[in-house]
C-alpha cells in the first residue's frame, strides 16, 4: 500500500481536482430540476414542503392538474405545434443556405454568412423587439400570434444548423464530390446523392437541437404572442411564477422535459441506423451526434 | 482547371465554374431572403420608430419611413440620460456590463476545468457525461430558473440546509434584489452555452502536441500555460462571445429571482418600455445600442478570424 | 480571396444606397399600416373628474348592437384580464349557462394593455381597466358602447354606478370591483402596529424592514403613495416640484429598504416572502382566504387604510371592445358578473369586494366572511366621498409620470 504522500504524488493519478469540479458542476446543474420535478409529484399544494406522493397534479385533482386544466393544455400543445413547424422550416432552410454558403464565392455569400453568425449571438430580446415592430406598424399579412412566432423561431435558429452543417462540409472535404464530377456526375447530382446522405448525421443532430431550443424559447414567443391560446409552456410559467404557481406548474415543466428527451433519444437511435455504414464518422458516439466531428 | 472545348460555340452554356456558382446561390437564396426579409427589415423598422413620432393621445409609436425625414428627438433623448445629471439609465447600463463580465468570467472558469476534463480525460466515460452536460439544453431555461426560485424562496431548501448547518439562522431573503444572486443565475443559465463549443474546440486540440511539452519537461501546469491555453485561445473567444453577448439582453433572470429596480439590466429597461405608452422609441434605442454593444465584438471577432484564415491558407 | 473594395466602389455603393432609401421609405410607407381605428381622435383628450363629468358621445360608426340578438354560437369569448382576478367558478358557471367557451389572457399592467389593444393585433371581447384609461379608449373608438337592455342585473349595483362621473349613463362601462390602496403586513413578521404610526406610509421608508418590503408595480398607485406620505393630496399633480419629489422619495425607497416591486403580494405575504407593503385591498382579503400556507392563520395578516377615508379609493370597469367578435356574449357576461351570486363568489375567490346592494359592508365582518383583523379591508361607501381617485392624464402629464416611474425602475440615481 502506499502511503498518503505517494497516492497524492502519484503521476498517473486520475485529474481528481477536475473530476471534482466535473461532478460538482453536473450536481449543481441538475439537482434542482431534478427537485422541481420530484415536487411535481407532491401530494399538497407547497412547491418546498414535502406532503406525500401523488399524481394530483398530472390528472388527479379535478380543476388544477394539467390533464384538466385546459389553460395548460393550450400551452403544452402551442408548444409541441411551435416546436413541429418551426423545425421543419429552419432545419432544410438552413442546410441549403449552408450548403449554398460554403461553395459560393464572394462578397454576398460572407455578408451572409457573418449576418448568419450575428443572428447567432445577438440577444433574443433585440430579435423579438423588431419583429413585435414590424408586426403592429407594417401593414405585413401576419397577425401577431403562431406565424409570427414561428418566423420569429426560425430566424433565430437558423444558424444552427447552417453552422453544423458548414462544419461537416468543412470535415468532408471536397474529394467526393470531385471524384463523383469526375465520374460524370452534375453537380446538383453530386450534391444529392453523395453530399447530401453524408450530411445526414449534422442535419440530425441541428433538427433535434433546433427542437429542443425552439420547446423551450421564452422571450420571442412572448414579445409576438396573440391571445392566451398562443402562450407556450414557458410563457405559462413566467407569468404564473410570479403569482400563485402550484406543484401543476413543475408537473408541466416535467413532461416538456420528457417531450424533450424523447425527441432526443428518438433521434439519436436514427441516427445510430442510418450511420451504421457510414465510415466518415469517427465514433457513432454522442459526441458525433452532438454535432462535433 | 481544363475544360476540353469541343467545337461548342460559345453562347451554349456558361462555363461549368459559373454554372456552379449559380447553383450554389440558388441554393443559399432562399435562406438570404429569409434574412433579409425577418432580420435586416426588422432592423430597419427599429430605426424608423427611433426616429420617428410619437403619437400625442395614445403616446404608441408612429414611424418615418423616409430616412430623410428622420427626427432624432428620442434618440437624443436616451443618449443624454444615460450620464450627467439626469443620468437614469446609466446605472442600469454599466450595472448591466458588470454583471455580464462578472458572469462570462465565472462560466469561463467553471466551464473551462469542465470541458477540458470531458473532452480530454474522461476515457470511457464520455458520451455519458457529455449526455449530461448537453441536458441542461432540453430541459427548459424557465423551469431551470424556476427551479431556483423555489429554492430560495424564504422557506425553501437552500434556507432550510443553511439552518441545518446548524449555528446559522440566515435572514437573508435571497429573492429580494440580490446582485449576487441574479449573477448566479445568469451563470447557471448560460454556463451550458459555452461548455458546448469549449468542448468541441478542446477535443479537436493535439494530443501529442500536449504531450511533447511534458516529454520536454514543463510540469503540468507550465504545459498547461504555455501550451494548452494559447493553442485553445481562440476557442475561447468563440465560447466566450457566444455567451455574453446573449447575455446582454436578459431581463427574464433579474425578473424572477429578484423583482427590484436594484438588479435592472438593459434587458429591463427594453422590456419596461416597449409597451409603455411613449417608451417605445425609447425601447428602440436601447434596442440599437445593445445591437451596437453586440456587433462590435463580433465585427472584431470575425476580423481576427479571417485574417488567422488568410495567413494559415 | 476577393479583393479588398477600392474606394470608388465604395462611394458608389453608399450613392446607390443613400439615392435608393427614400423611394424604399416611400415604397413601405405605401404599405404601412393605415393605424388604428378612428383617426378621428380629437387633439386633446377630455378628461373626467368627479367633480367633471363627462358623457361620452357614441359615434354614428359605433352604434349599440342591435335589441334581442342571441348569443354567438360556437365562439370563445375572449377575456382580457389581470391573472387571478376573476373567480374560476363564475367563469365555468357562464360557460355552462351559454353554452360556450370562455379564454381569459393575461395582462401585468394596463399599459402594456392598451398598447396591444390599440396594436389592433388581438380580438379581445371584454377588458377590465380603471377609469384611467376610459378616456383614450372611447376617444380613440376601441370601447363598444353598452347596450343596456342586455344588463337588466345593473339594478344590484350601487345606483352611482349607473350614472358615474366618468362615463354618464354608464354608455361605455360597467362596474367591476371596489377597492382600497393602503398597507398590509403581517404581525410575526412585523410586530409593530403599523395604523397606529403617526404617518403609517413611512414604515415602507423604515431600514428595520429591509429586504421585507413591497410596493405595487403600477406607475400611479406607488407614486400617488408617495404624495400621500409628503401629505400632499392631489395625487394626478402636474407640479414639476412634486414629480421631483417623488423621484427623490422613491430613491430614498430603494437606499433604505430595497422593495420588491411587484403586484403578486398576494401570495408573496402570506407565503413570508415579503412581510409589508403596500397593498390593494382586494389582495389582503385575497390572502386570508385562500393564499395562506397550511398550519399558518390568516390572524397574523393586518391592513390598515386611514379611517377618514383620505387614502387612494378606486373602482375598476367592464369595457367591451369594439374589436371583439362576440359583444353579444360580451353583454351577457357582463350581466352574469352582476348577478348577486356571482358577485359574491367573485368576491369569495378574488377578494375584491363588488359594489352589491347585497353585500352589505357593515356586515362582512359579523357575518364571518372576513377576519376581523382585516376589517379595515372593507370598502365603506364613505370612502368614495372623502377618498382621492387615481384619475386619467392628460399626455404630457402622463410622460412625465412615466419618466419618473422609469427612472425609479431603472434603478437609476445612486
Amino acid at each position: 500500500m502506499k502511503g498518503p504522500v505517494a497516492w497524492w504524488n502519484d503521476p498517473w493519478r486520475p485529474p481528481r481536482f477536475l473530476v471534482a469540479i466535473t461532478a460538482g458542476y453536473l450536481a449543481w446543474s441538475l439537482l434542482p430540476v431534478l427537485i422541481a420535478v420530484a415536487y411535481s409529484f407532491n401530494n399538497g399544494r407547497s412547491r418546498t414542503t414535502w406532503q406525500g406522493f401523488s399524481f394530483r397534479w398530472y390528472w388527479g385533482d379535478n380543476s388544477l392538474s394539467v390533464w384538466h386544466n385546459a389553460a395548460l393544455h393550450t400551452a403544452l400543445l402551442q408548444t409541441i405545434k411551435l416546436g413541429v413547424i418551426a423545425t421543419l422550416i429552419t432545419v432544410p432552410l438552413g442546410t441549403l443556405f449552408a450548403i449554398g454558403i460554403d461553395r459560393w464565392r464572394g462578397r454576398l455569400p460572407a455578408g451572409a454568412n457573418f449576418l448568419m453568425l450575428l443572428s447567432f449571438v445577438l440577444p433574443e430580446v433585440l430579435l423579438a423587439v423588431a419583429l413585435l415592430f414590424v408586426i403592429t406598424t407594417v401593414a405585413v399579412p401576419v397577425q401577431l400570434g403562431t406565424t409570427a412566432q414561428v418566423i420569429g423561431l426560425v430566424t433565430f435558429q437558423v444558424s444552427y444548423p447552417a453552422v453544423l452543417v458548414r462544419a461537416r462540409l468543412a470535415t468532408i472535404g471536397p474529394q467526393y464530390e470531385e471524384a463523383a464530377m469526375d465520374l460524370g456526375a452534375s453537380p446538383l447530382g453530386a450534391l444529392r446523392r453523395i453530399i447530401l446522405p453524408m450530411l445526414i448525421p449534422a442535419i440530425f443532430a441541428s433538427t433535434v437541437l433546433v427542437f429542443a431550443d425552439v420547446i423551450d424559447d421564452f422571450v420571442l414567443v412572448r414579445y409576438l404572442s396573440g391571445n392566451a391560446a398562443t402562450e407556450p409552456v414557458s410563457v405559462k410559467i413566467y407569468n404564473t411564477a410570479r403569482a400563485a404557481p402550484t406543484p401543476a406548474l413543475n408537473a408541466l415543466a416535467t413532461l416538456l422535459l420528457l417531450a424533450a428527451l424523447t425527441a432526443v433519444v428518438v433521434g439519436f437511435l436514427v441516427y445510430r441506423y442510418m450511420t451504421r455504414a457510414d465510415t466518415t464518422t469517427k465514433d457513432r458516439g454522442i459526441g458525433a451526434f452532438a454535432g462535433e466531428v | 482547371m481544363a475544360v476540353p472545348v469541343v467545337s461548342a460555340p460559345s453562347r451554349a452554356a456558361p462555363p461549368p465554374r459559373e454554372r456552379r456558382s449559380r447553383l450554389w446561390a440558388a441554393l443559399a437564396a432562399p435562406g438570404i431572403i429569409w434574412l433579409a426579409a425577418f432580420f435586416i427589415f426588422p432592423l430597419y423598422v427599429v430605426l424608423c420608430i427611433v426616429f420617428g413620432q410619437v403619437d400625442p393621445i395614445f403616446r404608441t409609436p408612429v414611424p418615418v419611413w423616409n430616412p430623410l425625414q428622420w427626427d432624432p428627438t428620442q434618440f437624443t433623448y436616451v443618449l443624454t440620460h444615460i450620464v450627467g445629471p439626469h443620468g437614469v439609465f446609466g446605472p442600469a447600463i454599466l450595472r448591466t456590463f458588470i454583471f455580464v463580465l462578472v458572469a462570462s468570467c465565472v462560466c469561463l472558469l467553471i466551464a473551462f476545468p469542465v470541458a477540458y476534463y470531458v473532452a480530454r480525460l474522461s476515457g470511457r466515460r464520455k458520451g455519458l457525461l457529455l449526455a449530461l452536460l448537453i441536458a441542461p439544453f432540453w430541459i427548459s431555461y424557465m423551469m431551470r430558473m424556476f427551479a431556483w426560485v423555489n429554492l430560495l424562496q424564504d422557506d425553501g431548501l437552500f434556507n432550510k440546509v443553511l439552518r441545518i448547518g446548524g449555528l446559522f439562522d440566515p435572514r437573508v431573503n435571497w429573492l429580494t434584489g440580490q446582485p449576487v444572486v441574479v449573477i448566479l443565475g445568469l451563470v447557471y443559465g448560460y454556463v451550458p452555452y459555452m461548455i458546448l463549443p469549449l468542448y468541441a474546440g478542446l477535443d479537436r486540440l493535439s494530443q501529442p502536441m500536449l504531450e511533447a511539452s511534458r516529454d520536454l519537461g514543463a510540469d503540468r501546469i507550465s504545459s498547461f500555460w504555455r501550451v494548452t491555453l494559447p493553442l485553445c485561445r481562440p476557442t475561447i473567444v468563440a465560447a466566450v462571445l457566444l455567451t455574453c453577448l446573449p447575455m446582454l439582453g436578459d431581463y427574464f433572470t433579474s425578473d424572477m429571482l429578484s423583482a427590484s429596480p436594484k438588479t435592472a439590466m438593459v434587458g429591463n429597461l427594453i422590456n419596461d418600455s416597449v409597451q409603455s405608452p411613449g417608451q417605445t422609441g425609447q425601447a428602440g434605442a436601447f434596442v440599437m445600442l445593445v445591437f451596437l454593444a453586440a456587433l462590435l465584438p463580433m465585427l472584431y471577432y470575425i476580423r481576427v478570424t479571417s485574417r488567422r484564415d488568410e495567413v494559415a491558407a | 480571396m476577393p479583393e479588398p473594395t477600392t474606394r470608388r466602389q465604395f462611394l458608389a455603393r453608399a450613392a446607390i444606397l443613400a439615392a435608393a432609401a427614400p423611394t424604399l421609405g416611400s415604397f413601405i410607407a405605401a404599405c404601412s399600416k393605415s393605424g388604428q381605428p378612428s383617426s378621428s381622435a380629437p387633439p386633446t383628450l377630455t378628461i373626467a373628474a368627479p367633480d367633471h363629468p363627462v358623457k361620452w358621445d357614441i359615434p354614428a360608426d359605433n352604434k349599440p348592437i342591435a335589441d334581442g340578438l342571441a348569443p354567438e354560437k360556437g365562439a370563445t369569448l375572449q377575456l382580457y384580464n389581470y391573472a387571478d382576478y376573476l373567480s374560476p367558478d363564475a367563469v365555468k358557471s357562464f360557460e355552462e349557462k351559454y353554452n360556450t367557451k370562455v379564454q381569459i389572457s393575461t395582462f401585468n399592467d394596463t399599459d402594456e394593455a392598451l398598447t396591444k389593444i390599440r396594436g389592433g393585433n388581438v380580438d379581445y371581447d371584454l377588458y377590465f381597466p380603471s377609469y384611467d384609461q376610459i378616456s383614450k379608449l372611447v376617444s380613440g373608438g376601441l370601447a363598444r358602447p353598452i347596450n343596456h337592455s342586455y344588463i337588466p342585473n345593473i339594478k344590484n349595483v350601487w345606483p352611482s354606478f349607473t350614472n358615474p362621473w366618468y362615463d354618464q349613463e354608464w354608455r361605455f362601462s360597467a362596474p367591476n370591483f371596489i377597492y382600497t390602496t393602503g398597507i398590509g403586513w403581517r404581525n410575526d413578521q412585523v410586530p409593530e402596529n403599523i395604523g397606529a404610526l403617526p404617518n403609517p406610509y413611512d414604515s415602507l421608508w423604515d431600514p428595520k424592514y429591509k429586504g421585507k418590503t413591497a410596493i405595487i408595480d403600477d406607475w400611479h398607485t406607488a407614486m400617488a403613495m408617495v404624495l400621500l406620505r409628503a401629505g400632499k393630496t392631489d395625487v394626478n399633480t402636474s407640479s414639476d416640484a412634486d414629480l421631483k419629489l417623488i423621484g427623490d422619495q422613491l430613491n430614498a425607497l430603494v437606499a433604505a429598504t430595497s422593495p420588491k416591486v411587484t403586484i403578486t403580494m398576494y401570495s408573496d405575504l402570506p407565503a413570508g416572502q415579503i412581510g409589508l407593503c403596500q397593498m390593494w385591498s382586494g389582495d389582503i382579503i385575497n390572502s386570508a382566504l385562500s393564499y395562506m400556507p397550511e398550519g399558518v392563520s390568516p390572524d397574523v395578516l393586518r391592513y390598515w387604510f386611514p379611517a377618514d377615508g383620505k387614502g387612494l379609493v378606486d373602482n375598476d370597469l367592464l369595457i367591451m371592445l369594439r374589436s371583439g367578435k362576440n359583444p353579444v356574449l360580451a353583454h351577457l357576461f357582463i350581466n352574469h358578473l352582476l348577478d348577486p351570486d356571482v358577485a359574491q363568489q367573485n368576491f369569495a375567490q378574488t377578494g375584491y369586494q363588488p359594489p352589491q346592494n347585497s353585500i352589505n359592508p357593515e356586515s362582512l365582518v359579523s357575518s364571518g366572511f372576513i377576519p376581523p383583523n382585516l376589517a379595515a379591508a372593507v370598502v365603506k361607501p364613505e370612502y368614495f366621498d372623502a377618498g382621492y381617485r387615481l384619475l386619467e392624464l392628460d399626455p404630457a402629464n402622463d410622460a412625465a409620470w412615466h419618466n419618473v416611474w422609469r427612472a425609479f425602475k431603472a434603478g437609476g440615481g445612486a
